[in-house]
């Protein structure tokens, strides 16, 4: 058959963090994985890393403004290196983690990558995110999937630990704490304090302990802040009642707990001295780069195990954040979708939930559901391009495909006058018909974007990239731009 | 009668007491004993008012006693439709195994051998015609008659049916009735749709009884349309008896074979749901139309 | 050769030994179909009569299709001892039959003449015995085989475990299989039928089963049973193939249209044994149906039970490790009811017995025919009975790929304790190490498929 059964597409991930800096390069292979006489099935058959970066410190001009322009340098050697342009790379996706998310960071990192990073790839960020492309990159989602079991992986970086719990390969929680291997900075290899952070201080001051800059420590000085960062961060695992220091270093809600935990993952730069066969015993080997990483991640393990946690060992430590952004950012759309192609690639698309409970039966009374929900979130229905996302249509039959299709068109009245595409996301499989519906209701001719089998749950924008597979299906990217803090 | 005879059956016993009682021949602590055994011997009566039924347990419910890793089974059970962790009554199945088995099976053959009703028939308003097979039995055991309509059929479509036309839809109820019930009121509209908002011109859609896939040809000699389009019940498995079947063909001859045939499959709530079916088809229907082939051809010129 | 008979005060005269073949057959809807089927009950008699009297080597000089035009027929000829076809070709098939049942006639002795027989002598055999006599006479024969194990050992009876997927996917494979293994099926061989007949597909399938039988040290063998040229693809590969597999018919015209020849067979079998993973020495699996001729209209006017003789007459060349019988499985308009998918089963487990193959039933049903799971747990106690080698295992009897209904886990443990039988020694050992069986009978544990989800 002349119609290619399957695409490959080069995918990029690049991970600012509060420490380091690092890209991979992966190849996803697209296939319709349908026999004959089914309907199309397109999904992500293969994913393979093709080019792991270095691990570059990340370059700063200050201590916390990052130097973008500098970091587009970094993404150009490592294409040179790989053999790559930036034409060739046809997804992906850059994710701003720990203390360097933040919104003047995010934009001047945009900015300077525009035209670096190939025609799709996208910035996002979000502690969640952050924490479900972790455990999907270190192996931990996984493990749940073909143990049947339920792992909780812990990136622990340079600023943040983030928490993300897997059962049956699905992320079901998620939180990020402010605890770090480089909250603390030393003189590399001595025992000298260059820099305390703000959430090390709360740390310092919550233990009854005085470190500060300038002084020079001594292990057993430096040992019992430490420990109580580690079990902080083993605390979140065990119980929803906090201590004080666990509660004011918590960036995002707390873990549910609603699975009961027994399997532990560590990954991020400090995963390497969780699992090291010894312990630091001198200062010079705690500060072998300038933090403290090899004595918090001995702290933690010893936690853990008195804790009576099982710990896991990951596929990947210190790359899985940027491994799981450069395999696990895009998503397929299902594979009977109504799109006009020439409006694709769209950014930054607004995400619109209006339906949160039933979806009602008239199209009249659809319609006033969405007319309130934009006012409510004060979209101006003349700016930015929006997307509304659903479940689905009340059901599957076409009556109420048909009145939810007039429904629409007629909620979104306003916003489609100025000829801006009506994009539909939802998770039914009914996408194509829906589309079908609205062009059938139309009174003029209408830019329809209407795509399924996407579950749109908490994220605030998406990217819809240029149509696969002759059409058949879309990569979209699911992100929020809520920076930390 | 049961609730009448009761209600009589008190009336005389409590009128017999008060009698016994009227005379003294009988304490109070007796009247009431006299009365439990009265009400005891009295049978359960239904109440066919009762909201109340036996179903079957979710399918997905794990059914082992005390198993090894009961998030394994379950997460085994989705992975497949395989009746799988369904536990064991010695080596026999569990009860309801047995029933949900038995169920799916008096649902898969009744979906064979009942016939799509004329009700459904006139509700769609869709014409009804017939093979040459006469009886289901027929239709099972004689292939070649359900490939054929019976002379009246084709007299009927040659005196009611479009001519000339770019599609013509038939509903051909195959080996499954309920597939055509479930998945055509959903699924026709939306290629009707489809269709006409093309400005494609389109013949009556009607129904043949006992059909088999090849019928189409013979529709297609009288109506002499460019595609012929089947929607026809697949064979049921036990997992759903509902899943209906697409066959579209260009201009079909004598020299027709299989090959030619672009299919479909798999169309039910559970596999492509209708409506998006619908749609569907309609894009595959236009691609025939363009290519002027079907099947084979149609892939080669892709 | 006389081909006229009386039954009372009726006279019946035949053509010809084709037509007398046909018309002694006991009801089937394929037969109808064709139109070469008893037009009464009496003429059914009549033919059954006539065949009686007829000698074997009647039979041997007219074959149902002619030795110059028909490859089958040629493997039938061709390979027949004629030492021992000379030593009973006086023989009439009426005389066959009580021979066969006589008490002094052990199975050496059937396993013996079974080389001087042809296809059509045992199919002629078969159509004059009731469903007691076809009992009592495959009761007698026992063949035994060795790919990885032995198959057909007295006392034990094997199960395939069949653990199909609709779309192919592995996860969902192996959660059947674990359930399988769980009620001890899977002995026989663990295959799998895919629904993407391609090299890519059946590779992967044959990796992964054969990595978790390497992982759990089970002792049997693997099988994914796509078209035998895709298995040589997967093979040359670098696939491991234990079985090679292939679906076969009994007329040259049915094995054209099923893409297979001897040639293809003859070269499928030496890279079995060049190139495959198993010990050997057989290495084919068979499956074969009565009425698959008919539903792809390369009968040319035999009846279904001939033909199905027939193609046992074309396998026992390969000298196959399993040869599986699967006539419930082909449609209504060649077996229609229970009662004829049990007569079928019987007959084709016979037959292929006769014919020295190592045989196993499928008794199974689709659910456009008349027939229900009470038929197939019938068949399957039946088919036991008489010593079938073999029988599938599908989860809960639902094959959810194939949309067909065939012996369960659960009647796979039944069978085995209701008949006393042992699966082969070196799985029961491998049960009995992971805790599945006892003395012959399933565990507490069993049933289970978690246990493998340590």
């Amino acid at each position: 058959m002349p119609e290619s059964n399957n695409q490959r597409i080069t995918s990029v991930g690049i991970d600012i963090g509060t420490t380091t800096t690092q890209l991979v390069i992966s190849q996803l292979t697209i296939e319709n994985t349908a026999s004959g006489s089914l309907v199309p099935h397109v999904e992500i058959t293969d994913k393979e890393v093709i080019h792991r970066s270095q691990i570059y410190f990340t370059p700063l001009v200050d201590r916390d403004l990052v130097n973008a322009v500098a970091v587009s340098k970094i993404l150009e050697s490592e294409y040179i290196a790989a053999g790559l342009t930036p034409e060739m790379i046809d997804t992906g996706a850059v994710i701003i983690t720990g203390e360097t998310a933040k919104k003047e960071n995010a934009k001047a990192i945009i900015d300077a990558l525009a035209g670096f990073a190939g025609d799709f790839v996208v910035a996002t960020a979000g502690a969640n995110l952050e924490a479900i492309f972790a455990g999907k990159g270190s192996g931990a989602a996984l493990y749940s999937a073909e143990r049947h079991q339920v792992v909780v992986n812990i990136d622990v970086g340079g600023g943040t630990s983030n928490y993300a719990t897997f059962h049956e390969g699905k992320a079901v929680d998620s939180s990020c704490l402010n605890i770090g291997g480089h909250l603390i900075e030393f003189e590399r290899h001595g025992d000298r304090i260059t820099y305390i952070s703000e959430p090390a201080q709360t740390a310092l001051e919550t233990t009854g302990q005085r470190l500060q800059v300038g002084e020079r420590v001594t292990l057993p000085q430096l040992r019992p802040v430490v420990k109580a960062m580690a079990e902080c961060i083993v605390e979140v695992l065990k119980t929803s009642v906090h201590s004080n220091l666990t509660h004011k270093l918590l960036m995002t809600p707390p873990l549910q707990l609603a699975h009961p935990i027994r399997k532990v993952m560590i990954s991020g730069g400090v995963a390497d001295y969780v699992y090291a066969e010894k312990e630091p015993e001198r200062m010079a080997e705690v500060t072998v780069f300038g933090d403290f990483g090899p004595l918090l991640g001995w702290e933690l393990k010893v936690s853990l195990d008195s804790a009576g946690f099982v710990l896991e060992k990951p596929n990947e430590t210190v790359r899985a954040t940027v491994i799981g952004t450069g395999t696990q950012s895009v998503n397929l759309s299902g594979s009977t979708i109504h799109l006009q192609e020439t409006t694709l690639p769209l950014r930054n698309i607004m995400v619109v939930s209006p339906f949160t409970a039933v979806i009602p039966e008239t199209p009249e009374m659809i319609a006033e559901v969405i007319k309130s929900e934009m006012i409510q979130l004060q979209v101006a229905q003349t700016e930015g391009v929006v997307a509304i996302a659903m479940k689905g249509p009340r059901t599957m039959s076409f009556l109420d495909i048909n009145s939810f299709a007039q429904g629409l068109l007629l909620g979104m009245q306003d916003y489609i006058v100025n000829a801006k595409p009506l994009i539909l996301v939802m998770e039914a499989d009914c996408g194509k018909v829906l589309g079908q519906c609205i062009n059938a209701s139309a009174t003029h001719p209408l830019e329809v974007i209407c795509i399924d089998q996407i579950e749109v749950d908490n994220c605030d924008y998406i990217d819809i990239g240029k149509p696969l597979m002759g059409g058949r299906v879309v990569p979209v990217v699911l992100k929020t731009l809520v920076f930390n803090r | 009668m049961a609730v009448a005879n009761n209600d009589l059956e008190k009336v005389i016993i409590q009128s017999v007491m008060e009698e016994l009682a009227k005379k003294g021949l009988l304490s109070q602590k007796g009247k009431d004993h006299m009365m439990s055994a009265a009400m005891m011997d009295m049978p359960f009566v239904p109440n066919p008012q009762s909201e109340e039924m036996v179903t079957f347990p979710p399918q997905e419910e794990m059914q082992i006693d005390n198993p090894f890793n009961a998030d394994a089974v379950r997460a085994m059970k989705k992975l497949t439709p395989a009746r799988i962790g369904i536990g064991r009554a010695g080596t026999r199945p569990k009860t309801m195994s047995l029933l949900r088995f038995l169920a799916d099976h008096a649902v898969a053959q009744d979906a064979v051998f009942l016939d799509v009703s004329d009700e459904f028939l006139q509700r769609m308003n869709l014409m009804a015609v017939q093979s040459s097979a006469g009886s289901k039995d027929e239709f099972l055991q004689r292939p070649e008659l359900g490939r054929r309509l019976s002379e009246e059929a084709a007299r009927k479509i040659a005196e009611k049916c479009e001519k000339n036309v770019q599609v013509q839809i038939l509903i051909v109820d195959g080996l499954s009735s309920s597939a055509i019930e479930a998945n055509i009121p959903d699924l026709l509209p939306a290629l009707m749709q489809g269709l006409k908002s093309s400005g494609i011109k389109v013949g009556a859609p009607f129904f043949i009884k006992n059909g088999r896939v090849w019928v189409q040809d013979h529709v297609a000699s009288i109506v002499n349309c460019d595609v012929v389009i089947s929607l026809i019940g697949e064979r049921p498995g036990l997992g759903t008896a509902e899943s209906l079947s697409a066959y579209m063909i260009y201009r079909p001859d004598e020299n027709t074979v299989e090959a030619d045939r672009t299919v479909i499959s798999n169309i039910h709530k559970g596999g492509i749901p209708p409506a998006e079916a619908g749609a569907h088809l309609t894009d595959v229907i236009k691609q025939i139309l363009s290519a002027k082939a079907s099947g084979v051809k149609l892939n080669q010129q892709k | 050769m006389i081909l006229k008979a009386k039954v009372y005060n009726k006279i019946f005269a035949f053509q010809s030994l084709k037509e007398v073949m046909s018309k002694a057959n006991e009801e089937k809807s394929g037969d109808e179909l064709v139109g070469i089927a008893a037009k009464s009950a009496s003429e059914r008699v009549a033919a059954k009569l006539v065949l009686s009297n007829l000698t074997l080597e009647d039979i041997y000089n007219n074959p149902v299709i002619p030795y110059e035009e028909d490859e089958v027929t040629r493997a039938i000829y061709d390979g027949l001892n004629l030492r021992i076809y000379q030593e009973i070709k006086s023989w009439t098939v009426g005389y066959l039959r009580e021979y066969i049942l006589d008490h002094k006639t052990t199975g050496e002795n059937l396993l013996h003449i079974s080389r001087g027989l042809t296809s059509e002598m045992i199919a002629a055999v078969a159509k004059l015995m009731s469903t007691m006599d076809l009992v009592c006479g495959s009761k007698k024969i026992r063949v035994q085989s060795h790919c990885n194990t032995t198959l057909g050992i007295p006392g034990t009876l094997a199960f395939r475990c069949q653990p199909n997927h609709p779309t192919d996917s592995v996860e969902g494979m192996l959660a059947s299989l674990k359930e399988g293994l769980a009620y001890g099926s899977g002995d026989a061989v663990i295959g799998i039928n895919p629904v993407e007949d391609n090299v890519e597909t059946v590779s992967r399938l044959l990796d992964t089963v054969k990595n978790f039988m390497v992982k759990w040290e089970i002792p049997t063998q693997n099988c994914v049973l796509a078209h035998v040229t895709t298995q040589m693809k997967a093979i040359e590969k670098g696939a491991p193939v234990d079985l090679v597999f292939q679906s076969i018919a009994g007329t040259q015209k049915a094995n054209d249209a099923f893409g297979v020849s001897s040639a293809i067979l003859d070269e499928a079998f030496a890279l079995a044994q060049r190139k495959g993973s198993a010990t050997g020495p057989n290495l084919m699996y068979f499956e074969t149906g009565q009425g698959s001729e008919v539903s792809l209209d390369a009968h040319l006017g035999v009846d279904m039970m001939t033909l199905e003789a027939r193609t046992y007459g074309f396998a026992r060349g390969y000298r196959p490790f399993m040869t599986n019988n699967v006539s419930g499985f082909i449609g209504p308009e060649t077996i229609y009811s229970g009662r004829e998918v049990i007569r079928a089963d019987l007959e084709d487990l016979f037959m292929g017995k006769l014919h020295g193959l190592p045989m196993g039933i499928a008794p199974c049903y689709t659910n456009h025919m008349k027939a229900d799971q009470n038929d197939q747990e019938m068949g399957t106690l039946l088919c036991a009975m008489a010593g079938s080698n073999f029988f599938m295992g599908v989860p809960g009897g639902d094959d959810v790929m194939l949309s067909y209904q065939d012996t369960s886990y659960h009647d796979d443990a039944s069978t085995r304790e209701i008949l006393g039988l042992r699966p082969l020694p070196e799985f029961e050992q491998w049960l009995e190490k992971m805790g599945i069986l006892e003395n012959g009978k399933l565990t507490e544990r069993a049933g289970d498929p978690s246990i493998f989800d340590k």
